[in-house]
């Protein structure tokens, strides 16, 4: 699959969200899409995915099978989880057995008779998850994936990637906590200023937020503490009480390192 | 596409936004049929019921094509295989909604309404006339859709102001050349819709046929 000089933006006079963009996928590679809030990830996939033509340039070669997972799933619709799921099934012109035995594996078994809208956010994520596998995708595009998932399906999505990759599925993983910064053979993108470039991760580094341990990774310790890889500065930022907590989840989120005082 | 057709009805139907446009048409078909209407003035009825049917089955497929969240779109895209199949199940979906609605309009009064039963010529034309009103509501309601216009105020007022637009501009000379509504129904109480179906549909599937291409445009920018 190949994109060519492709460009693309919202509106006539809207700002260029990728421009000139020249990039390459190759059956059974695995790229992971880092950059910060609002950088063109989620735009740079949809393109990937056919939702949105390039404003200029061209998308070649894209596969048939495509499995999409969004950043945020869908709840607010009236289906059971089991019900949602065998429409997608017969969508995808699968079984609905497929279905239950990936919610066994993502530890979701449990969730296939609930009401969508009555699912966590994490829980949403794994039908999210779910649904983009329910036919072997030849192109899968996972939009921050690791969101919100609990330990054990943290750790098996690698796994399921990793299967995907082997079979010859291309796998692109928007994740702006770099998750898979150690994950072998994977290509980094890095999407800033309407550009996507190559860029190599420190293999050394760590999520900001030390849960997120993945089978491959053997350094436990916070990098920005340990081994800070460029010139790092200090901003205070001064919110009410009462904020601080929801500041601080958005801050680490994004990868930085925080530090609270009163 | 016919799979995920049947997924956009289920959650319309699930959703209950079947119920509004439904109201409105059996309020509708109460109005029109309250007194019985005389033998022979059947084709007349249809042509009226038709022609102003057409808002009804603009609301239930605009409320159909609104149903799906717009991220679930996406994801009916990729299960769906590309975007063009999402598209065209959402109208296929708001398609059956309102054929299945127009079979009521067309069947209610052979049951309760007419003073006898109309001759079948004039059951035929009735048919074609709505299916004509839901070809054209069909390509309304899709315009004023969510995906096309966000904000659901705007919406209303460009589904009920487009509406208004195709009443008045088929009372002008031009008339014949949009949705000829006016035409039609003046066509059929002067007992001369055979002769003028012909253009009346060739005019109706025209703009019908316009609306949907544009549509579909704008739904590829706006996914």
């Amino acid at each position: 699959m190949r994109l060519s000089q492709v460009s693309f933006r919202y509106s006539r006079r809207g700002p260029w969200i990728l421009k000139d963009v020249e990039l390459s996928l190759h059956p059974g590679s695995v790229t992971e899409v880092t950059g910060h809030n609002g950088a063109g990830k989620s735009t740079l996939l949809r393109l990937l995915a056919g939702f949105l033509p390039p404003s200029h340039g061209s998308i070649s070669d894209r596969p048939g099978t495509v499995g999409y997972a969004p950043d945020v799933f869908p709840t607010d619709q009236p289906f059971t989880v089991a019900a949602y799921l065998a429409h997608m099934s017969r969508i995808r012109g699968g079984s609905p057995a497929s279905a239950v035995e990936l919610a066994g594996r993502l530890n979701a078994s449990h969730l296939l008779e609930q009401p969508l809208g009555d699912l966590s956010k994490g829980s949403a994520q794994k039908i999210g998850l779910i649904q983009a596998l329910l036919a072997p995708p030849d192109l899968l595009i996972l939009d921050e994936p690791f969101a919100g998932l609990d330990e054990q399906t943290r750790a098996e999505l690698p796994l399921i990637i990793d299967e995907i990759s082997s079979a010859g599925g291309m796998v692109v993983v928007s994740d702006h906590q770099n998750q898979l910064r150690a994950f072998p053979g994977a290509i980094h993108w890095l999407v800033a200023d309407a550009a996507v470039t190559p860029h190599t991760p420190d293999p050394q580094a760590r999520p900001a937020d030390a849960r997120l341990d993945h089978p491959w990774d053997a350094d436990r310790l916070p990098p920005q503490v340990s081994k800070p890889s460029a010139r790092q500065v200090v901003i205070q930022v001064i919110v009410d009480a009462g904020e601080a907590d929801a500041v601080e989840q958005k801050l680490r989120a994004d990868g930085y390192l925080t530090r609270r005082s009163s | 596409m016919i799979h995920l057709a049947r997924f956009k009805l289920s959650a319309y139907a699930r959703s209950h936004r079947l119920f509004q446009p439904m109201i409105g048409l059996l309020m509708m078909l109460a109005i029109f049929y309250s007194t019985l209407t005389p033998p022979g003035k059947e084709l007349s009825a249809y042509a009226d019921s038709a022609g102003l049917l057409i808002l009804i089955f603009a609301w239930a497929a605009r409320g159909l094509l609104d149903t799906e969240p717009p991220t679930q779109r996406l994801i009916s895209m990729t299960a769906a295989g590309r975007p063009g199949r999402e598209i065209g199940a959402g109208l296929l979906a708001a398609l059956t909604v309102n054929l299945g609605m127009a079979t009521i309009a067309v069947g209610l009064p052979l049951i309760h309404g007419f003073a006898a039963m109309p001759a079948p010529a004039d059951l035929a034309g009735g048919i074609a006339l709505h299916v004509l009103g839901v070809s054209a509501g069909t390509a309304l309601g899709a315009l004023t859709s969510r995906p096309i216009l966000a904000s659901p105020a705007v919406s209303m007022l460009v589904l009920f102001g487009g509406y208004l637009a195709l009443l008045l501009i088929s009372l002008t000379p031009v008339g014949r050349l949009s949705v000829p509504i006016m035409p039609w129904m003046r066509a059929a109480n002067d007992g001369l819709l055979d002769e003028v179906l012909l253009p009346i549909s060739a005019a109706t599937l025209f703009w019908t046929a316009a609306g949907l291409t544009l549509y579909t445009r704008l739904r590829r920018l706006n996914p």
